[in-house]
């Protein structure tokens, strides 16, 4: 097999069409969001085709650190919209993906298992970025949305003398593992259920099956890194809006 | 008399509701002395769990100190003054496991002479200690919150109309039940109520609230059944809202 060009792509086309018919016959209303999702999707995956070439060609680490920080504060920014319940919630979700995703890489940098090259920073870099956007959202969405609902659980912890911390213990902890969850199974079912994508596309693009293994078990543990301290940093930057010095829980946060 | 255990100096406390400051308690002060029991009346709505709130400090007030053996609460660390002024919430909430494990939450010193004891207190058989709470009627929950409110040893406790959520038929032993204890703990004890028979049963003072402002205090007879004031002669009347 060649690598596809773009002739390549239009003819696959075909399936979108395949696509559309089926879901106008069985009157699933999708036809307009399929018809415009792959046109975005192409969009989009051209645009960053062509970004990353640029990207590479620099060699600049500023520019690397410049990308991966675009790529957090644009991610930070979608985490936001889906976290309910407090003020400003983009300080959150930028702070703790940015610590999860600087401590992974830079550790991995540090240990130079990763050479410090956009060809390698940037796609990890993207993946480690995109789950810690979801485990920043998941974590910072479910905890605001326990301690408002949990209030009478929570008042009555603090009520006989017990610390914020301790009050909100269960809730710290359910949220946590809420932003951890879909890591967790990830690992559990990898390889098994299903091939992970980067390492599908390694395979695709001719590597040796075992050299995008190994590559793919250390995606797999930066990931978990990555998403463990940016779910207990978001934990703790928003179960400190709820709370007063004097271990008052607040709900105008 | 002693010096009182409590201290309201110009207690107020506003929030912004629709966007308007509300004073939902207004203007407050009141000497609470100990081994007395305490009850605030008034309509529902009028501040009276937003005092309560202030006095055990689950809330800032927005001026005014509340004063607890004559030294400020800012003075106090707020875990260990809520260990000394309990409170009771309206709704009991149970902590998962078993009675035992619930006041060991409160107080994990207790001994289980000193479980049993305050089980028996709280009037709750003995043999339910280590059984799960989930299943409890609110009658018992209420008898658990109880007890686990003694578990930090308070010297005064605060009851938000802890009857109100029961069957009417646990009403009497509820209200026996804080009798006996106030007795016994030496314990001072301010009780919320909507309902003025509740009032003259069980306390000595009363305090009548409405729309946060204190309207008429003084011996509970004298205030629910001779009111000075025009506020105080509608409500009880049962003309206010
Ligand atoms: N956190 C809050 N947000 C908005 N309004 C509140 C809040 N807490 C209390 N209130 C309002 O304050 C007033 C007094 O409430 P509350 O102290 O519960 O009265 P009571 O216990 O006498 O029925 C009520 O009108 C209530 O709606
Ligand atoms: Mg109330």
């Amino acid at each position: 097999m060649t690598t596809p060009g773009f002739l390549e792509v239009a003819i696959s086309l075909v399936l979108v069409v395949i696509a559309i018919v089926i879901a106008r016959y069985w009157r699933i209303p999708v036809e307009k969001d399929m018809a415009l999702g792959s046109v975005r999707a192409f969009a989009q995956l051209v645009a960053v085709g062509y970004a990353l070439e640029f990207i590479f060609d620099l060699e600049s680490p500023w520019l690397i650190i410049l990308a991966l920080v675009i790529m957090i504060v644009v991610g930070a920014h979608a985490a936001s919209g889906r976290v309910k319940g407090i003020r400003r919630p983009f300080v959150i979700t930028v702070s703790a993906m940015a610590v999860g995703s600087f401590v992974t890489i830079g550790v991995m940098v540090l240990a130079r298992i990763i050479s410090f090259e956009a060809r390698y920073i940037i796609p990890l870099g993207g993946m480690i970025i995109g789950n810690s956007m979801n485990a920043s959202a998941l974590t910072a969405d479910r905890l605001s949305s326990d301690l408002r609902s949990q209030r009478l659980a929570i008042e009555s912890a603090l009520a006989l003398g017990k610390g914020w911390r301790v009050a909100s213990a269960k809730f710290i902890r359910n949220s946590a593992t809420a932003g951890m969850m879909s890591m967790l199974n990830f690992m559990k079912t990898v390889g098994i259920v299903a091939l992970p994508g980067a390492m599908t596309g390694m395979i695709l693009a001719g590597a040796e099956p075992l050299d995008a293994v190994l590559l793919q078990i250390i995606v797999a543990y930066m990931l978990l890194s990555a998403v463990t301290i940016t779910s207990i940093m978001a934990v703790e930057l928003t179960v400190r809006r709820f709370f007063t010095r004097c271990h008052q829980l607040q709900h105008d946060v | 008399m002693n010096p009182p255990v409590l201290d309201l100096k110009n207690l107020s406390r506003v929030i912004q509701s629709d966007g308007q400051p509300r004073a939902v308690v207004d203007d407050i002060s009141y000497h609470f002395h100990r081994e007395r029991v305490y009850t605030i009346i008034g309509p529902s709505g009028a501040g009276k769990s937003s005092l309560l709130r202030l006095v055990n400090r689950l809330d800032e007030p927005t001026s005014g100190e509340v004063f607890f053996h004559g030294k400020a609460h800012c003075d106090y660390r707020p875990c260990e003054l809520r260990q000394k002024i309990g409170y009771l919430f309206q709704t009991p909430h149970l902590f998962e496991g078993t009675i035992r494990d619930n006041l060991l939450y409160a107080n994990k010193e207790l001994s289980d002479d000193e479980v049993k004891s305050l089980v028996e207190q709280a009037q709750i058989k003995s043999s339910l200690i280590d059984r799960p709470t989930d299943r409890f009627s609110v009658g018992e929950k209420q008898r658990v919150a109880i007890a686990r409110l003694l578990a930090t040893r308070p010297e005064v406790v605060l009851l938000d109309e802890p009857t109100s959520a029961l069957d009417p038929s646990y009403t009497e032993a509820i209200e026996e039940l804080i009798k006996q204890i106030v007795d016994r703990e030496d314990l001072t004890a301010i009780v919320v109520t909507h309902n003025p028979q509740q009032a003259l049963r069980i306390g000595q003072e009363a305090l009548l609230m409405v729309d946060g402002k204190l309207i008429e205090h003084g011996e509970v007879t004298e205030v629910i059944n001779n009111p000075q004031t025009e506020l105080g002669r509608l409500y009880k009347e049962r003309r206010l809202k």
